[in-house]
């Protein structure tokens, strides 16, 4: 066997010549099912994604609903308990899992190519026969409560949280994915059942494969054991039209115990009809936030010290998109960190934008993009989503032309769009120290963590 | 040692790796007969392109054409043990140091250049190595070489850029310790297990030191640790190997290994009597923090990386700790009265000496004082309930199926070679460590277990809001 794998590897090592793995990409069907097949021969290994095209938003008011399903899918079936059902995947060594977001939900396993079929009928079962056991939901409840809780000392991720429910307000992309501690009473074994039911059934599906052409050899399983033949068609779709009509920014301070650092967020939601200069959106981000040598990067850290990190985004699904600058300073900092932040994206929003900084930005983006295409299963991620948000794959590769062909008056615009000081949520979580900093940048709201678990 | 490795990395990432930002044929069947074999004839597969220069520098190269990138590693051998009282943190402020500005590329240039071509770089520091990578095109090998040179030769280590930084590293620490209960029993961990050793120290640095460190302590880490005899450098990428190891002898060959003297001052740090176990054991340490449900671990002292007895460890670690099928999650967390959120095992080796660790977190309303004892039992228990023929040979085929992941990038590879070459002083110890994992008995499990849990030899650490602080 690790023979095999060596041989693969020098496969690998000395007989590719460079071509883009973008050319290779196959796409047919099995019956009405959509295929996307991405040819992998240097690993005797798979990566299998199952894209369904619905997400948390279909929960209505039984929140956390999708999230759930997915992780007790392997809680047990008619013929096998949990302990089972891990122990036999996790003896050939396969990964598995599944993921939901608002607008849509992928379930992926990934092993051995000799042990794919046998895997997949493993899972067509699970997708087929799954019981959600009263005994495991009432665990995965304990469970769930134990982990929200304990995000009050995960600073990094309960702000997270936190800014998005704000920054998101008045949407129906605000709401956690996996709910919140009072929705956990409604997972129940009814519901679980009918949530596995309106996937297999109703929902919009597409398969996305990458490894040798063996992986074809599950055409059969997937028809007649998952039952899966294209006959779902349903595709969640949004229309949110958000109006932010702020004149000053709305400042939240949440109060955690024992902080002796501040995490700060800053940013808002983008309706749809903002989305459509992604690759600019791109490249003002990378420009502000994405590196060492990132405007922000070198404002906070390198000149002041004051902080060890800060990133910027601004992204969309299909349907809507998200804008952030992420970042932490100690807690007497707090005010003398937000006052540099927004001097810098006013500055930047300005068009104070010194050419060869934009340069930097704009060639790291061209240059790096290779770079996407090195790991098979984030290049199949990638796939995944350009077909969610209905994006050609050449798209990709355009990516260092489009990028090139920006100015920074273009970058400007978008990013005194995007982050105008006025229009953005802030969220500022840590200790009363420096929510007493906060007062200079306008009204402080202040909110309770636990309200947002 | 890939597994042992893997999970080494994996703890590294989320506690101990200080970052200087912000990274054929198979029998198959569904039965206990089901196996991955291993095949001993693979010296020739891996074409891995080696060089020692003169001054001592040694360079590994993996030509890998498919597309037109490369990655960079450099792997110093000097980490956290180089320390003493007063300097804890020195080397990771170093690694931060090395960042900003050399006598050719001056501050900022370095990572202006890789990120201006679309590169990443960034690097890490724990108790035995500072590794640095960088991620390129590798139209820029050249460029990459001759940086990477400059920046081991000339140093600048300036002053006003030496106390900026230093309010960085505090950031961090308080990111990764000082806010995270995690992070806190972490550090409490290391030094209770490993009190009295270079070990026990931290990595991040206590903050008096932190405070206190000077421009000339660091700067002497540097002339003594930053020569070309105690590095290793790793190619993989793009490349010609030929091209390579031309370029690295025009810009590293003329440099100066160590003196004598910094190499006997080396070589007294390396004495394994420093690393003996000699922590207090039997001890139940309670440390207040801001964790709602009691968060634990329950330490024993570990081997060395390069022991044989270590890689048994890591199958037993990884029978009782890893996946949703392992025996502590099915009894803790998946079993019908589950006690604990999550449960997990880790045998962290390092150069000179181990840690064999369970830790967890409990569910609400669990006693702490109950959970030890119940796991205490358990482990005594789980020598014969766990270690059983079809438990390790599941954990034999996950260990080879983890080998692959090491294969996908030219990072992974470089990462991969170059830790084997920094703890075996030899990039294909894979062919061997395979071997190894492949050949372990349950016999050998059983009584590595029973060697382990049969004893006193633990110390039991909790985090929890309801300890009283100190």
């Amino acid at each position: 066997m690790l023979k095999a794998f060596l041989f693969i590897f020098i496969v690998f090592c000395s007989s590719f010549s460079f071509a883009v793995p973008l050319n290779n990409v196959e796409k047919f069907r099995w019956d009405d099912l959509e295929i996307v097949w991405l040819p992998e021969e240097r690993h005797p290994t798979y990566v299998l994604t199952v894209y369904f095209a619905d997400g948390a938003l279909s929960d209505g008011a039984d929140k956390g609903t999708t999230e759930t399903m997915f992780n007790l899918i392997s809680s047990g079936t008619r013929r096998f308990s949990q302990k089972d059902i891990a122990d036999n995947l996790e003896f050939f060594g396969v990964s598995h899992g599944g993921v939901s977001n608002h607008e849509y939900s992928t379930y992926s396993v990934s092993g051995l190519v000799k042990d794919i079929i046998p895997t997949m009928k493993k899972v067509c079962h699970l997708f087929n026969d799954a019981t959600f056991p009263i005994r495991e939901i009432q665990k995965a409840r304990r469970r769930y409560e134990s982990s929200l809780k304990s995000m009050v000392n995960n600073h990094g991720a309960l702000s997270s949280r936190i800014f998005r429910e704000l920054s998101l307000e008045g949407t129906p992309f605000s709401y956690p994915v996996g709910g919140k501690l009072k929705d956990k009473r409604r997972w129940h074994q009814k519901n679980l059942l009918s949530k596995l039911d309106y996937f297999n059934k109703k929902v919009k599906k597409r398969i996305y494969i990458t490894g040798p052409s063996e992986v074809k050899s599950i055409q059969k399983i997937i028809k007649d054991e998952c039952g899966w033949k294209g006959q779902g068609q349903f595709v969640r779709s949004s229309n949110v039209d958000k109006k932010i009509n702020q004149d000053a920014p709305r400042i939240v301070f949440v109060k955690v115990p024992k902080a002796n650092q501040s995490q700060v967020k800053i940013g808002r939601f983008l309706n749809d009809s903002e989305l459509k200069e992604d690759e600019l959106m791109l490249l003002m981000t990378k420009y502000l936030g994405g590196g060492f040598t990132a405007r922000l990067m070198r404002e906070l850290r390198v000149k002041r010290g004051l902080t060890y990190s800060v990133y910027a985004f601004a992204a969309g699904q299909k349907d809507y998109g998200r804008s952030a600058i992420n970042t932490f300073t100690k807690e007497e900092t707090t005010g003398e960190l937000l006052s540099v932040v927004r001097d810098v994206v006013t500055r930047v929003g300005a068009g104070e934008i010194p050419e060869t900084e934009l340069n930097l930005a704009k060639n790291g983006l061209a240059g790096g993009h290779l770079f996407q295409f090195e790991q098979t299963k984030a290049f199949l991620d990638q796939l995944v989503f350009m077909d969610h948000v209905g994006r050609p794959y050449s798209s990709l590769m355009e990516l260092p032309d489009k990028i090139k062909s920006f100015s920074a008056a273009d970058v400007a615009r978008v990013a005194k769009e995007i982050f105008n000081w006025n229009s953005q949520t802030i969220v500022i979580l840590g200790s009363p120290k420096a929510a007493a900093q906060l007062k200079e940048f306008g009204k402080v709201e202040y909110r309770n963590y636990k309200d947002f678990l | 040692m890939n597994k042992m490795i893997t999970r080494m990395m994996n703890i590294f990432l989320v506690l101990a790796l200080i970052n200087s930002c912000a990274q054929n044929k198979t029998k198959s069947n569904q039965n206990d007969s089901h196996k991955v074999e291993a095949n001993n004839s693979a010296e020739s597969e891996l074409k891995v392109h080696k060089k020692v220069l003169a001054n001592g520098l040694k360079v590994l190269v993996v030509e890998n054409n498919r597309l037109p990138i490369m990655s960079y590693y450099t792997f110093y051998n000097i980490g956290g043990r180089h320390e003493g009282p007063g300097t804890t943190g020195a080397t990771h402020f170093l690694e931060h140091m090395m960042f900003k500005g050399a006598k050719k590329y001056g501050p900022g240039q370095f990572d202006s250049f890789i990120e201006g071509v679309g590169g990443s770089t960034n690097a890490y520091t724990n108790f035995d190595n500072t590794v640095y990578y960088e991620n390129l095109p590798s139209s820029h090998l050249a460029t990459v070489i001759d940086m990477e040179a400059d920046r081991m030769a000339n140093l600048l280590l300036e002053p006003k850029a030496f106390e900026s930084e230093r309010k960085v590293v505090f950031e961090e620490r308080k990111m990764r310790y000082e806010n995270s209960p995690r992070g806190q029993l972490f550090l409490a961990t290391m030094k209770a297990i490993f009190e009295g050793t270079p070990y026990g120290g931290s990595v991040i640095g206590e903050e008096a030191d932190l405070a206190s460190l000077t421009r000339e302590q660091v700067w002497d880490f540097f002339k003594k640790f930053y020569t070309p005899d105690n590095a290793t450098i790793v190619i993989v990428g793009d490349v010609s190997a030929h091209k390579v190891f031309e370029l690295v002898e025009a810009s590293f060959g003329k440099m100066s290994p160590s003196t004598k003297e910094v190499q006997a001052y080396k070589a007294s740090k390396n004495d394994k009597a420093l690393y003996e176990h000699r922590g207090r054991y039997n001890r139940d340490i309670r440390l207040h923090g801001e964790a709602p449900y009691p968060i634990f671990s329950l330490s024993f002292p570990g081997k060395p990386i390069t022991e044989d007895e270590a890689f048994v460890m890591d199958m037993l670690s990884s029978i009782l700790g890893d996946g949703e099928s392992s025996y502590l999650v099915q009894k803790f967390v998946k079993g019908k009265k589950p006690i604990l959120n999550s449960v997990s095992a880790f045998n962290y080796t390092l150069k000179y000496n181990g840690i064999f660790s369970i830790s967890g977190e409990l569910l609400p309303r669990v006693s702490l004082g109950k959970t030890k004892s119940r796991l205490i039992s358990a482990l005594k228990k789980s020598c014969k309930e766990a270690v059983t023929p079809r438990n390790l040979q599941k954990t034999k085929n996950q260990y080879m199926i983890d080998y692959f992941g090491n294969f996908e990038t030219n990072a992974g590879l470089a990462h991969f070679l170059g830790l084997r070459e920094a703890y075996f002083n030899d990039y294909a110890f894979y062919k061997k460590e395979i071997d190894i994992y492949q050949n372990i008995t349950v016999e050998q499990v059983k009584e590595s277990c029973e060697k382990l849990f049969s004893t006193n030899k633990s110390i039991f650490l909790s985090v929890w809001k309801k300890h009283p602080k100190k």
